[in-house]
């Protein structure tokens, strides 16, 4: 199974939680107060609620409905209406593969995250377009990639989200081009939603 | 789209009193289907989308309709009629949940500290205590009694914190009503009523209403109060998953805090009701 | 004397002020308007007051104020001149680009949220795709501060500034517009939502993070239920 990239890792500090999709699969993602980070089904056992509007205390993740609360293997430890119940083991959230390595946080594969050599975060974008499109307007391929954006050397992970969405992850080799990488990255996001379009 | 017998049977609120006028129709849509609201010599009419003229009543400030043959007579709300009891129809929210989750929502207490913080609970104050709920056959509604819970601010006459008595019922699918400690007179509840406006299986309309004793507050205070309470709430309706509510065991996990919502969900099933549920986990 | 502040729970632009109000520890004199379901904001007792029939509406020292931007300056000139960021001209230039964006905000995804939440006329879909461009440039923005370690749109300390766009943004979700793609501007409603006197408003859930466990608040140690391992 391939690991794939869904925020970088300077996004999300400890104690906190947000929402990401791939492929169509929403997931809730989160870094305990200690630094672990990750990733489950977007979705409380209980009501449903997506667990990425949740709220992360120590090294557990409540959803923000009922605050149910989750440790990090994703058993229910404890349950704010009867607090002084021990939740049933069969209550737990989905757990997937969830690794943090090379600045970016990867979820869904087996083994090793491929390796990423530039160490500068820039930022992530979404592009309203299918991974195709963006993977020939960006002149990188489904996956991660090295290449050369007008002149400068940087890394992008792509994040397929929908069938019209793909996330982008971009990393640099120097911290002075991340503005004009930036800036190419917007211009090329224009490009492939009007191809898309 | 097929809609169920008893779905058809059941009456709806489609629009409040005041937001259907002489001389002209007020559109809507009831159950995936536009209905037109009338207003003649003061009394209300609905068409359904081939024209045929629908079963109408006009109670508690809103216009109910029943698409099909009514199979029985709109619920009553005795307490409407109390003297010196103020009806505060709260507005109109467009929600995009299920009609049956914005009800199962409205019967639930153990959300209030993390969703109503500083109004209806907080923590440490969380534990939902035992109560009783039961299926009134004789009625056909749903029942809870004898529930407690520690409001930091129940209402906005309240001063200061409460240990608040609450009753639920559910007298038709999409409506359920809340009887409550009224702070200026305790022998007496306030009555807050959630009416859901089913549009389509994923999509509602809720028009919250209330009859309270309180001659102090001004509307606009009163008004405020509510639509805060359910604004609240509409950002979580807006993202449980399934949209739909599911009326098999299986797909979600109940504790005893949701004694109400079992029996509302098993009531609904007995009824045949299947606008907006969810029969088979996905 | 104490500002009048003509409020509505649910509109964004109120929120604005009684945000900066709290964050400064200033009162304010709250007058509830029924704006929907009354319509209110068409009442002429209301037009006389504001002939635009918008909110919010601030009444101080015999002036009527109807400018969101404009009440928080008022407030913060009152209280806490820091709010309104540096006052070197690139300083005053970048409060007032701010403040023109939250407008475009108001007018973007402000005006979509009606209509979904209340089933006010008019079409959502072109305006959220003029908020989502609006939303692009604040996450791009807020992601050059953050490499030079910013946390807030003028600096390392919040105005204004944020106080004025805080509100659409973080209520596009109830126009359906989710907020994940936009990392940014997720740690920047983060530290907004973490600053001492924040307020919450419906839609803006309080920082529960923030709290410690309740059985650690009264004084009982519960590591299961805190999820470390026993």
């Amino acid at each position: 199974m391939r690991w794939t990239a869904v925020m970088l890792a300077a996004d999300l500090p400890p104690g906190a939680a947000a929402g990401t999709t791939v492929d169509g699969t929403d997931l809730a993602v989160w870094r305990s107060a200690s630094g672990a980070v990750h990733a489950w089904t977007d979705r409380c056992p209980h009501r449903g609620m997506r667990l990425s509007h949740g709220f992360v205390r120590g090294e557990t993740l409540a959803c923000i409905y009922h605050g149910w609360r989750y440790g990090t293997d994703g058993a229910c430890r404890h349950i704010p209406a009867h607090p002084s119940l021990t939740p049933p083991k069969t209550i737990a959230a989905t757990d997937h593969a969830c690794r943090e390595a090379g600045g970016l946080i990867w979820v869904g594969g087996t083994g090793e995250p491929p390796v990423i050599e530039h160490p500068h975060p820039v930022r992530s974008l979404e592009v309203a377009a299918p991974p195709e499109a963006v993977a020939r307007a960006f002149g990188a391929a489904e996956g991660v990639r090295v290449l050369d954006l007008d002149g400068r050397a940087a890394t992008l992970a792509l994040q397929p989200v929908a069938s019209a969405a793909t996330r982008i992850h971009a990393l640099c080799a120097r911290p002075d081009d991340r503005l004009a990488l930036s800036r190419a990255l917007d211009a090329r996001r224009a490009r492939a939603e009007g191809d898309a379009a | 789209m097929t809609i169920a017998p008893a779905d058809r049977a059941a009456w709806y609120p489609a629009a409040p009193s005041s937001a259907v006028t002489e001389g002209h129709a007020t559109p809507t849509v009831l159950l995936g289907e536009g209905v037109a609201l009338f207003r003649t010599d003061g009394v209300a009419a609905a068409t359904g989308a081939d024209r045929r003229a629908l079963a109408v009543t006009e109670r508690y400030d809103h216009v109910w309709v029943c698409p099909g043959t009514p199979d029985r007579a709109l619920f009553a709300i005795p307490e409407a009629a109390m003297p010196g009891r103020r009806a505060v129809p709260c507005g109109s929210i467009h929600v995009r949940c299920s009609p049956l989750r914005a009800v199962e929502n409205f019967l639930d207490i153990a959300h209030f500290p993390f969703i109503h913080t500083g109004i209806l609970g907080e923590e440490p104050h969380t534990e939902v205590n035992r109560y009783d709920v039961r299926i009134d056959d004789d009625l056909d509604e749903v029942w809870a009694r004898n529930i407690t819970f520690h409001q930091p601010q129940a209402s906005v006459s309240a001063e200061g914190a409460l240990d608040v008595r609450y009753e639920y019922r559910v007298p038709a699918p999409t409506t359920a009503i809340l009887y409550k400690t009224c702070p200026a007179r305790p022998a007496e509840w306030d009555v807050i009523a959630i009416f859901v406006q089913p549009v389509s299986e994923e999509t509602c309309i809720a028009h919250p209403w209330m009859t309270m004793f309180d001659d102090a507050t001004p509307h606009a205070d009163m008004v405020a109060f509510q639509q805060t309470i359910f604004l609240q709430d509409r950002s979580i309706l807006e993202n449980q998953i399934p949209a739909r509510l599911p009326l098999d065991p299986g797909m979600e996990v109940p504790t005893q805090a949701d004694l109400t919502s079992i029996a509302y969900r098993r009531w609904l099933k007995r009824r045949g009701h299947a606008h907006g549920a969810q029969l088979v986990a996905a | 004397m104490t500002p009048v502040l003509h409020d509505w729970v649910l509109d964004a632009g109120c929120y604005r002020v009684r945000l900066l109000a709290s964050l400064l520890g200033a009162d304010l004199d709250l007058r509830s308007v029924d704006v929907h379901p009354g319509d209110a904001l068409r009442s002429e007792a209301f037009l006389l007051l504001n002939p635009a029939g918008t909110l919010p509406v601030m009444e101080v020292d015999g002036s009527v104020l109807t400018d969101g931007p404009a009440c928080l300056t008022w407030l913060a000139a009152t209280h806490d001149a820091g709010w309104l960021g540096d006052p070197s001209p690139g300083g005053r230039a970048a409060l007032q680009h701010w403040l023109g964006v939250s407008h475009e905000l108001a007018a973007t995804l402000g005006a979509a949220r009606p209509m979904d939440m209340l089933g006010a006329s008019g079409d959502p879909r072109p305006l959220r795709l003029a908020g989502r461009g609006h939303l692009r440039r604040l996450d791009a923005a807020l992601a050059r501060g953050r490499w030079d370690g910013r946390a807030f749109l003028l600096g390392d300390r919040p105005t204004i500034a944020d106080v004025a766009c805080f509100p659409d943004v973080a209520l596009a979700g109830d126009c359906g517009m989710s907020l994940d793609p936009y990392p940014s501007i997720r740690l920047w409603m983060r530290a907004v939502r973490g600053l001492p006197g924040f307020v919450p408003m419906p839609g803006i859930h309080p920082l529960h993070e923030a709290s410690p466990f309740p059985e650690d608040a009264r004084g009982s140690g519960a590591d299961a239920a805190r999820g470390t391992a026993a």
